[in-house]
């Protein structure tokens, strides 16, 4: 009677144990989506223009102070737009990071979107003011169920990598 | 009010502690071992682990491969072992579960517990993080998801400025560094941080109990392989960082925070999560709770034997050098921070004999608020009480529901604080000095003490196996333990009283 028991205590344990490592699945999106992660880090363009330092400007610095130039620290925010087929579907305006907002700006970004054919549009503003993109770029892309695009910003070629 | 909850706890448990102590005796249920159950699914998790680490392929390009290797070519040994290592490490999150509700609704996490309560906390998170870093290695699309979210998580906190989440974008840029940095924290780094976490959780009790009985580890053992055999774990496709993984099979166990990841927010994970632990961490003193009077040492009647050091369930006695300058060279010394008043060590000690002159029951240590020499004035007052034939007395432990029971049914009763605190002489005192035919001692059950090792020293004790011992002329057909689970509405015990009456009546028509 007692092992009966005994068994029964533990079978009910293992099935407790299997089922819940298991189930219920987890579904993480809707079976017709693909997914945009928007990923990297950009440092953008400084607030002002450098200004090159005159003699009087240089006898006044401390001797081991002395530069030819001196540039303001502070970054410009980074503005961030991803369009799908002419309508906004992300946009943010990120600041700099660090106490002097001399950093960069790290993006990460995850973006469902229904699977298919979109035209893509990223456009990134860091000079500040609203003179439009410093950077954009467009791309024709058929994402099928599932998929994950990722949204890169290549620094070497400033210019976005979508694959 | 946290009484309260203490108390619908209770009530909740008692739903699972009924139908396994039908199945269990006290001593082998589970539930009465739920901290030396996890003990033990740890070791199977170490050595299944030790067998997957021969194994297994610390690369991102091979790691998959590897445990797929183990699982399907391998399915006899590597398969079972790798079962064996998801199953037990599940297993012990619910004996964890269990382990700290236990703690909780019996109110066993304050006063001296507190160290124990506080230090088991970090062993969760170490638990947790073993669990993630252990699905992250397999590679395939639950660990994509796992690493992922994981360091969605991480790049919440302020530590780190690049994103991390970023580095799991394409197989191409992700490195082997980071996978080799997975491997070494779950393989090495946080094992040996768990396995001094928990000597530290149990280091202050004395004899805590690491390994659950034979019958258990044998059951607990069973229960594993045959599930791992029956139903084998496996992976799911290998991870490719191309495509998101839609459905998974999902380890409740260990990523049941995952999905409030993307649904709420890291932060608010991380926010949930901190505040669960700091509730838990404050939890011992809020609010704090009364301290009744300690242990106090006579010197005149102590003889430094020790033998309350060796019992006391706390480690709360330290013999020290003697101070008096008599010829002994010990004494004993309450550490009054440890003490929790059990009377336990007045058990233990050979001076708490009630065969001594009324004036002078003084023993060696000694609970100011419950005196030996009060609790024999309680036996000679209650063998003066009339009662049913043959007459029963019956000790019980304080705050037990069941020793209240009997009362009322007009038992005679004297309460102890726990059943260790009664010094085996007295049983022997009742019974010579016919204040009672029979003696019924209705403590809590083995596992299940209040205040640990009642249950265990008092069998040790009557069964003549540990200091200090009933005497052999003590008859112990005329004893009977009624060990029974605290404040369970169990099996009225004014029946078992009953019972034992008659079969005294039996044994005394015998002679
Ligand atoms: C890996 C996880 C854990 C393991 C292996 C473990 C193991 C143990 C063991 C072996 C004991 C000694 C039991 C005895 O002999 O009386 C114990 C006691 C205790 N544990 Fe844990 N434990 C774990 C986690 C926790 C957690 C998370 C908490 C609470 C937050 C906790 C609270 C306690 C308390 C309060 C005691 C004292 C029990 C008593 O004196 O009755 N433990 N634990
Ligand atoms: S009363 Fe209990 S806790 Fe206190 S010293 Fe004695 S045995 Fe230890
Ligand atoms: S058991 Fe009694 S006599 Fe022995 S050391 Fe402890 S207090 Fe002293």
């Amino acid at each position: 009677m007692r092992l009966f028991g005994e068994i029964a205590a533990w079978a009910t344990f293992a099935v407790v144990v299997g089922v819940l490592s298991v189930w219920p699945r987890y579904e993480m999106m809707d079976s017709g989506a693909a997914i945009l992660t928007l990923t990297f880090s950009h440092a953008a363009q400084r607030v002002g223009e450098c200004r090159t330092l005159t003699q009087e400007d240089l006898n006044e610095l401390p001797p081991n102070m002395r530069r030819p130039s001196d540039c303001p620290r502070e970054r410009n925010p980074v503005h961030i737009e991803l369009r799908s087929s002419g309508s906004v579907i992300y946009q943010d305006l990120l600041t700099p990071s660090g106490v002097w907002s001399d950093g960069k700006v790290n993006i990460y970004k995850r973006i469902v979107i229904p699977a298919g054919p979109h035209e893509l549009f990223i456009g990134m503003n860091d000079s500040g003011g609203d003179s439009g993109f410093d950077f954009e770029t467009r791309a024709r892309v058929d994402l099928q169920p599932g998929r994950n695009l990722v949204i890169r910003f290549d620094e070497l070629s400033s210019g976005f990598v979508i694959r | 009010m946290i009484g309260r909850v203490h108390s619908i706890g209770r009530s909740f448990y008692e739903l699972l502690r009924r139908p396994l102590a039908r199945a269990f005796e006290s001593k082998q249920n589970p539930l009465n071992q739920l901290g030396a159950l996890t003990i033990f699914f740890c070791w199977i998790v170490l050595v299944s682990g030790i067998w997957l680490l021969i194994f297994f392929r610390t690369s991102v390009s091979a790691a998959f491969e590897s445990v797929e290797y183990l699982t399907h070519e391998q399915w006899y040994l590597g398969g079972v072992m790798r079962s064996l290592h998801r199953y037990a490490s599940d297993a012990l999150i619910i004996t964890i579960l269990l382990h700290v509700i236990k703690e909780f609704i019996f109110n066993r996490y304050r006063l001296n517990r507190w160290f124990n309560w506080v230090t088991g906390i970090p062993l969760v998170w170490m638990i947790f993080a073993l669990g993630i870093t252990g699905y992250w290695l397999v590679w395939d699309q639950l660990a994509q998801y796992v690493a992922i979210s994981t360091a969605e998580l991480l790049d919440a906190l302020p530590i780190f400025t690049d994103s991390m989440a970023g580095n799991f974008m394409s197989d191409e840029l992700l490195s082997n560094r980071f996978f080799t940095l997975m491997a070494f924290i779950h393989l090495i780094g946080l094992p040996i941080f768990l396995v001094f976490g928990i000597w530290l959780h149990v280091f202050r009790l004395n004899g805590p109990r690491i390994n659950p009985p034979r019958r258990l580890m044998a059951g607990a053992l069973l229960c594993m392989l045959l599930l791992s055999v029956i139903y084998p774990a496996i992976s799911h496709d290998k991870a490719n960082l191309a495509m998101a993984p839609q459905a998974l099979r999902f380890d409740w166990f260990y990523l049941h925070v995952y999905p409030l990841i993307q649904r709420w927010s890291p932060g608010w994970v991380w926010i949930l999560l901190v505040g669960i632990s700091v509730v838990l961490t404050i939890a011992p003193w809020a609010p704090p709770a009364k301290k009744t009077t300690v242990a106090v040492v006579d010197l005149d009647n102590c003889n430094g034997c020790k033998r309350c050091a060796d019992d006391c369930p706390f480690g709360a006695i330290e013999m020290i050098p003697r101070t008096d300058g008599t010829n002994y060279t010990h004494q004993a010394s309450v550490t009054d921070d440890l003490c929790i008043s059990c009377g336990i060590c007045v058990g233990a000690c050979p001076t708490a004999t009630p065969f001594r002159s009324k004036s002078a029951l003084v023993p060696g240590i000694d609970l100011p608020n419950r005196s030996a020499a009060s609790i024999r004035q309680d036996i000679v007052d209650q063998a003066e009480t009339p009662s049913d034939d043959p007459r029963v007395m019956i000790f019980g432990c304080r705050d037990d529901r069941q020793t209240e029971i009997v009362r009322k049914a007009g038992g005679n009763v004297v309460t102890v604080r726990c059943m260790a605190h009664l010094q085996p002489s007295y049983l022997d005192f009742v019974l010579s000095r016919g204040h009672a035919d029979g003696v019924m001692l209705l403590g809590c059950e083995n596992g299940n003490c209040d205040y640990r090792l009642g249950a265990d020293w008092t069998e040790a004790r009557i069964a003549r196996v540990r200091d200090p011992w009933l005497r052999k002329r003590t008859d112990t057909t005329k004893i009977a333990m009624g060990w029974l689970a605290p404040w369970a509405n169990i099996a009225n015990p004014v029946k078992r009283v009953g019972a034992f009456r008659d079969a005294l009546r039996v044994t005394e028509g015998d002679t």
